[in-house]
């Protein structure tokens, strides 16, 4: 759980009689990560594979196919189906299949290509005629003459334009559309034509040119309309026409897709291995754990023709990763990726990740209302995005971060919605609401701790410093258990910063002595007690005054131990991990700090919102439980938003940096996920 | 009287403390927030990385938080 699964290097070499055979077993067993094997120009006997005979063929069904499920608009998202298909059934047939569901695609494609096309000709004329159809004058009569000029369009001062006219000669003849629009037609003596074309500009003049053909514009426009309709019904019939083919050939379209991709896949997978003239060399790597299953598999089946050899991991190879988890905790291996791959010698933090993320997150917002809020919007978000890994993967999370906030609501800030179950005792004066005092009724829900008191803040801090103490300090044990082996150096150093981390966190609890004292209050009647006060404490406690502050002589101690322990180690350079392990415990402080911004942000809005409701005034109150539920959906999205981006920030940079290092590759088996098909 | 004006004193001071160090983070973050979202147009995986980094100076604003605190204590 806390280590990738162990790799082994496998080398198969044999005949290439049985390559194919080879690749159709490797890729069954979907447990081999290849190697690609990169030519080396050196060795002239060994080459580059190359794919099978039928890969070409394979690839052009597979293209004719794709480009029909396109024109067909098949949505691999939303199959229309849920039995699936065995191979056995998609291969038959398959590429008289292929070839009818070309044609009666591509004809039917035609057919409404053709129908839109005719369509928008039609539309094409319309729009050409209309102007034109207010007038009784048939399209042939407006050309032809060989003493007359023609002018047609609109004209947007008609009264001016045909006053204007009479002063130039009374030999016209003009015709006005009876719709109201004022397209004219103006026929004149060509004599005048030149006086008409200066004048016409000034009354605001738009030429619309007569279109081709004969007869009245608004019977042909008419004729046009009921052809229209015509091929609307027809382009609505190929249509459905297409649907229905979409409905039937859908099931078979994905499953052949799928068929022929795995086909691809296979037929193409020599081109990643190193051949000679008649073997070929597949280089591996098999989890160890596999490798017996493997091994016993290709032995039985190929007959011992074959050879087998593994290797183990040299220290300049870099292994693929493959992690191992628990289905919760598995989800969590997409934050590691969105940061960096967990290489072959990490550990895999997932477990912790998954345990302390939302813990985190959880502090941070602290609240049973949002929690139960976060749990509902998760578990929306996870069923919504189902198909997609990663977005269901962060419902997840919101889930589980959901309880965590639950949890502590409930049992450490005693609040929901940002408003307390109980009144607060401590002295303030002024009223604070609490569900209680709203109620009337006395909920038995305590705060331990008040997001809005300045004590409150101090233990927030406290827990956020410890938090941070216990979290880093697990990132340093983790860094000296990863490094041990091939940087010994950088692991004593990891030591050195362990005891400086004590050191630290110990001024801090001496400077919250009274703080840490009222949570050890009530131990005092315990049996640890005389433990506590007359060893532990008074130890840590005693130490040199610098002023008000206290540094006690374990922190001296611890802190000069360990920086000698970095310098001997590391060197001079080490020192700087000293400071920046000191803001690293520093950062922790964000866990109160966002805790009681957002708890202060939610107490602001329901102090406006709450007060409007209970002023007695029905507006008033109306407006005030709108008010209310839109602020707290704003503190709800702002504060999980931040909640979620801090607490995995201290992960990616508190917490990994101390022993994580990424840029590992990922282990991807030689197979193919299948989601329409079936190998028996 | 002059307890008073010690008082408001030391509040001025703890709002500059935070004001003048959550300037700094945000003026941090907006040069690294610019590149890294550059970054990540490129190429998919540079996001965590770029999150990552962009974050980092939010830890500036903490030093400012932690000095307010303690000087509003000392009211």
């Amino acid at each position: 759980m806390f280590r990738p699964r162990e790799m082994k290097r496998t080398v198969i070499i044999g005949s290439k009689n049985d390559l194919e055979k080879t690749i159709e077993l490797l890729h069954s067993l979907e447990i081999v990560h290849i190697n690609d094997y990169v030519s080396d120009d050196k060795e002239d006997e060994v080459r580059l594979g190359t794919p099978m005979t039928q890969a070409s063929d394979i690839s052009q069904y597979l293209l004719k196919l794709r480009s029909n499920a396109q024109l067909l608009e098949i949505d691999a998202e939303n199959p229309l189906f849920s039995a699936k298909m065995t191979e056995s059934q998609v291969k038959k047939d398959i590429d008289l299949k292929i070839r009818d569901i070309e044609l009666s695609v591509l004809s039917l494609v035609e057919t409404r290509a053709r129908i839109e096309e005719h369509l928008k000709k039609i539309d094409d004329r319309i729009s050409q005629l209309k102007p034109f159809a207010g007038i009784d004058i048939p399209l042939e009569k407006y050309r032809g003459y060989e003493s007359i000029a023609v002018f047609t369009g609109y004209v947007r001062d008609l009264e001016k334009f045909e006053s204007e006219l009479s002063k130039i000669t009374d030999e016209f003849d003009i015709f006005c559309s009876n719709d109201n629009e004022q397209m004219v037609a103006l026929f004149i003596s060509k004599i005048f034509a030149e006086k008409v074309m200066k004048l016409l500009p000034e009354c605001g003049y738009t030429e619309v040119k007569v279109p081709e053909g004969k007869g009245l514009p608004e019977q042909s426009i008419k004729k046009l309309i009921i052809s229209k309709q015509e091929l609307s019904e027809k382009l609505e019939q190929t249509k459905n026409e297409l649907l229905e083919f979409r409905k039937r050939n859908a099931e078979f379209i994905l499953s052949s897709e799928e068929y022929l991709s795995i086909q691809v896949q296979k037929a193409e997978a020599p081109v990643r291995f190193a051949t000679t003239d008649h073997s070929f060399v597949i280089d591996c790597w098999i989890p160890s754990h596999d490798l017996k299953r493997v091994r016993d598999v290709l032995e039985r089946e190929i007959d011992g023709a074959l050879y087998i050899e593994e290797f183990e991991v040299k220290h300049e190879e870099n292994p693929p990763t493959l992690l191992e988890n628990p289905k919760p905790v598995r989800r969590f291996e997409f934050l590691l990726d969105i940061y960096s791959t967990p290489n072959y010698r990490d550990i895999d933090p997932s477990f912790v990740l998954s345990l302390i993320f939302p813990l985190f997150f959880g502090l941070m917002i602290g609240d049973i209302g949002y929690g139960i809020l976060l749990m509902v919007f998760g578990f929306i978000f996870m069923k919504k995005f189902k198909d997609s890994e990663g977005l269901s993967n962060i419902g997840w999370y919101i889930i589980v971060a959901g309880i965590f906030a639950f949890i502590f609501g409930l049992f450490l800030f005693g609040d929901m919605f940002g408003l307390a179950f109980q009144s607060s005792t401590a002295e303030g004066g002024h009223t604070i609401y609490s569900w209680s005092s709203l109620l009337g009724i006395n909920i038995p829900i305590p705060s331990l701790i008040h997001k809005m008191e300045a004590f409150g803040l101090t233990q927030l801090l406290v827990i956020s410093i410890i938090a941070g103490s216990l979290h880093l300090g697990l990132g340093l044990l983790f860094g000296i258990v990863s490094e041990r082996k091939h940087n010994p150096k950088h692991a004593v150093a990891k030591i050195g910063l362990i005891f400086v981390l004590i050191a630290l966190v110990l001024i801090i609890f001496v400077m919250a002595d009274w703080t840490i004292g009222q949570w050890l209050a009530p131990l005092k009647q315990s049996v640890v007690a005389p433990l506590l006060w007359n060893y532990i404490i008074p130890s840590v406690k005693a130490g040199i005054y610098f002023g008000d502050l206290l540094i006690p002589y374990i922190t001296i101690i611890c802190g000069a131990l360990g920086t000698v322990i970095i310098l001997l180690s590391t060197g001079g350079f080490g020192l700087v991990e000293v400071l920046e392990i000191t803001s690293h415990l520093i950062s922790y402080t964000r866990l109160a700090a966002i805790c009681v911004a957002k708890g202060a942000m939610a107490f602001a809005f329901n102090v406006i919102g709450i007060g409007l409701i209970v002023s007695g005034n029905i507006v008033l109150g109306i407006v005030g439980v709108i008010l209310t539920v839109l602020m707290q959906l704003i503190v709800f999205a702002l504060g999980s938003l931040s909640a979620g981006i801090q607490a995995i920030r201290l992960h990616y940079v508190e917490f990994f940096m101390k022993f994580y290092k990424g840029e590992g590759v990922k282990f991807t088996p030689f197979k193919y996920v299948r989601k329409y098909t079936t190998n028996e | 009287m002059v307890e008073d004006i010690v008082a408001g004193i030391i509040a001025i001071g703890a709002g500059i403390a935070i004001g003048s160090a959550a300037f700094a983070t945000a003026w941090a973050q907006k040069t690294i927030g610019a590149a890294a979202v550059g970054a990540a147009a490129e190429n998919d995986k540079m996001f965590g990385r770029g999150l990552v980094y962009m974050v980092i100076p939010e830890t500036i604003v903490l030093f400012g938080l932690v000095i307010a605190f303690m000087l509003i204590q000392k009211m």
